[in-house]
């Protein structure tokens, strides 16, 4: 009990109490500027993100509280990610305020947009908590914690048709992965009868009987992790709901409901994957999974029109990548596939969240998603220009970029456990990846501007993308910070 | 395994045997009367039958139902809460406690929140 107050699950406390306190603020002050609430939200968050980096890991671990919360290195860089991505989600959101007014005001101007401010703050906290999740009932709680938040948020827009229809495609389909994913914990716990990871891990090694019933739990939840990172064949509702969600939501999803879909994989999986005699056939469904995902991904943004719906499908490649360090078992590379994971997270949150500062941007000024609204970027605006070519040469993996560094490590790993066929398929899809990728800096560099009205950027907006040029360009050059965050 | 499940069967077998035979019996014994519509029409005494089957009402019915329900699961939880933490309160009083006084602390707020945005109001 000494260490009570000094034990990291007081970060998801504070944020926890931080949204309820923005919603009160929003409900007992109706008449203060919305965007109170969100500056308080960031400040907050920023706190938040300082004080995590001064907590520490308890020494003593006996007590039952840590069997199911886990507070490896892995645990708070997940955390940080999180965090991060709120803020950058609520600074973008700011500069949507307008776009939600027009479709959301009942009232006055700004009814009904406080919530919009708020929600991000509990979707951070169950994300935080599921970072540190290793039970499956920790894990299933924060996972719709995270996802109720998101149901919501996607379907903000309500005088918009776009955002409803994402709304309900969003609300059906992760409802039947919610129930595949609890069905396939179901399964667990009556093959094993332990809903901890790491005793499931024991249980599941010296399990006999029918391999079939392992296989049956794996597949379902394999099949519900698939809904959430988005991987093919289970990514259908990704390009609409992107499309019509408001773009900071999409960014939000794209970045941090991967992030922990991808947690929550890494630990899932390590226990089923050390069951020596099921390895080859789980690893060998998880091989076929990856596979799809980086072909159709990255064949299916070629021919897209729309900045969103390629940046959906893009989302889909990434998450191909990112399988596919999970389906390695190295020998003796230096770091293990969580920790590459977790690295080509963060990167992949910076050069994705700069893209969507920016569309965010172009958005409000031009009302289109479409790429030929980037027409002529850079004689409107060179700074915005500048930092959608960082986000999308990072994005393609150009060398010098967060992205590239992301991606050799995947390749890396890829070459040292023999993973050749996929590596292959990887590399036609990186291929593919310049091609749609830099069709948006073509348009932006070399195509006539339809109107030459500068765009205006606020202070905050000009200072986040900033900082994320800056991390994007030095981290793919100098990535030891984030190293040594995961592995020290 | 399975054969542990053989009463639950049966009493399925029991309840849908006895509504269909109940069902035949009266078909096969009863007399069924003539009917005219003077027979058919309501009893005197009813309402007139005038108007739709469904009527329709307001979509604040909906929204003070589901609140209803939200808060009607908070005292549900406690019940087994009570029942699982009876022991571990001897061991350690606070944590318990404390989990629980936070679980219904979010739930207050909740309600303040319901409270202020007129949620429960039924007339605007």
């Amino acid at each position: 009990m000494g260490n009570f107050l000094e034990a990291p699950y007081l970060l998801e406390a504070v944020v926890v109490v931080l949204g309820l306190a923005l919603l009160m603020l929003e409900a007992f002050l109706p008449k203060a500027d919305k965007r109170l609430v969100a500056y308080i939200a960031l400040f907050g968050l920023a706190g938040v993100l300082v004080a995590s980096f001064n907590m520490k890991a308890p020494e003593n671990l006996e007590h039952s509280f840590w069997s199911f919360y886990a507070t490896d290195n892995l645990a708070f860089f997940y955390k940080n990610i999180a965090v991060l991505a709120t803020m950058l989600v609520i600074v973008m959101a700011i500069e949507y305020t307008p776009v939600l007014e027009k479709y959301v005001s009942q009232g006055s101007k700004q009814g009904g947009l406080g919530e919009f401010f708020c929600l991000p703050v509990f979707v951070c906290a169950g994300l935080m908590w599921m970072a540190s999740a290793k039970e499956f009932i920790t894990i299933f709680v924060s996972l719709e914690t995270v996802t109720i938040s998101f149901y919501v948020l996607v379907a903000y827009m309500r005088r918009n048709v776009g955002s409803l229809e994402a709304g309900v495609k969003y609300l059906i389909l992760g409802a039947l992965s919610t129930g595949f994913f609890v069905y396939g914990v179901t399964w667990v716990f009556g093959l094993t009868g332990e809903t901890h990871l790491e005793k499931i891990g024991i249980a599941l090694q010296g399990l006999e009987g029918s391999d079939s019933a392992v296989l049956f739990a794996f597949t379902l939840i394999l099949v519900g992790l698939g809904f959430k990172v988005a991987a093919v064949p289970f990514h259908v509702w990704v390009p609409d709901v992107y499309q019509g969600a408001p773009t900071p939501v999409t960014a939000f999803l794209s970045v941090g409901s991967k992030a922990a879909g991808f947690i929550v994989a890494t630990r899932i999986l390590q226990p089923f994957l050390e069951m020596e005699r099921l390895h080859s056939s789980f690893t060998t469904i998880l091989v076929i999974v990856t596979g799809a995902t980086i072909l159709f991904g990255n064949f299916a943004a070629i021919p897209q029109t729309n900045f969103k719906r390629l940046l959906a499908y893009s989302s889909i490649s990434h998450a191909g990548f990112l399988l596919l360090a999970l389906t390695c078992t190295p020998d003796q590379f230096q770091l293990t596939p969580g920790q590459v994971v977790a690295f080509y997270l963060a990167t992949y949150l910076l050069m994705t969240m700069l893209c969507f500062l920016v569309l965010t941007i172009v958005r409000r000024s031009t009302e289109s998603d479409e790429i030929a609204a980037f027409s002529g970027l850079h004689r409107r605006s060179p700074f915005l220009a500048f930092a959608l070519l960082i986000g999308v040469i990072s994005l393609a993996g150009v060398p010098l970029t967060a992205g590239f560094l992301g991606k050799f490590f995947v390749f890396t790993l890829a070459i040292d456990s023999g993973r050749w066929i996929l590596l292959a398929f990887a590399v036609v899809g990186a291929a593919s990846g310049f091609y749609y990728y830099l069709k948006v800096a073509r348009a932006m560099y070399w195509e006539e501007p339809t109107e030459l009205a500068a765009i205006e950027i606020s202070p905050l907006a000009r200072l986040a993308l900033l900082l994320l040029i800056i991390a994007t360009i030095v981290f793919g050059v100098y990535p030891a910070p984030i190293l040594g965050l995961l592995t020290n | 395994m399975l054969e542990t499940y053989l009463p639950i069967l049966m009493q399925l077998g029991v309840a849908c045997g006895f509504a269909v035979s109940t069902l035949i019996v009266s078909v096969l014994l009863g007399k069924s009367g003539k009917t005219n519509p003077v027979k058919d029409s309501a009893y005197e005494c009813g309402m007139l039958p005038i108007g739709e089957a469904q009527p329709r009402f307001s979509v604040k019915f909906y929204l003070v139902a589901m609140l209803f329900v939200l808060f009607d699961i908070e005292v549900v939880f406690m019940y087994p809460w009570a029942v699982v933490f009876k022991d571990l309160l001897v061991t350690s009083l606070l944590p318990v406690t404390l989990g629980m006084a936070g679980f219904v602390f979010i739930l207050f707020i909740a309600y303040l929140y319901v409270l202020k945005k007129g949620a429960l109001q039924w007339r605007d």
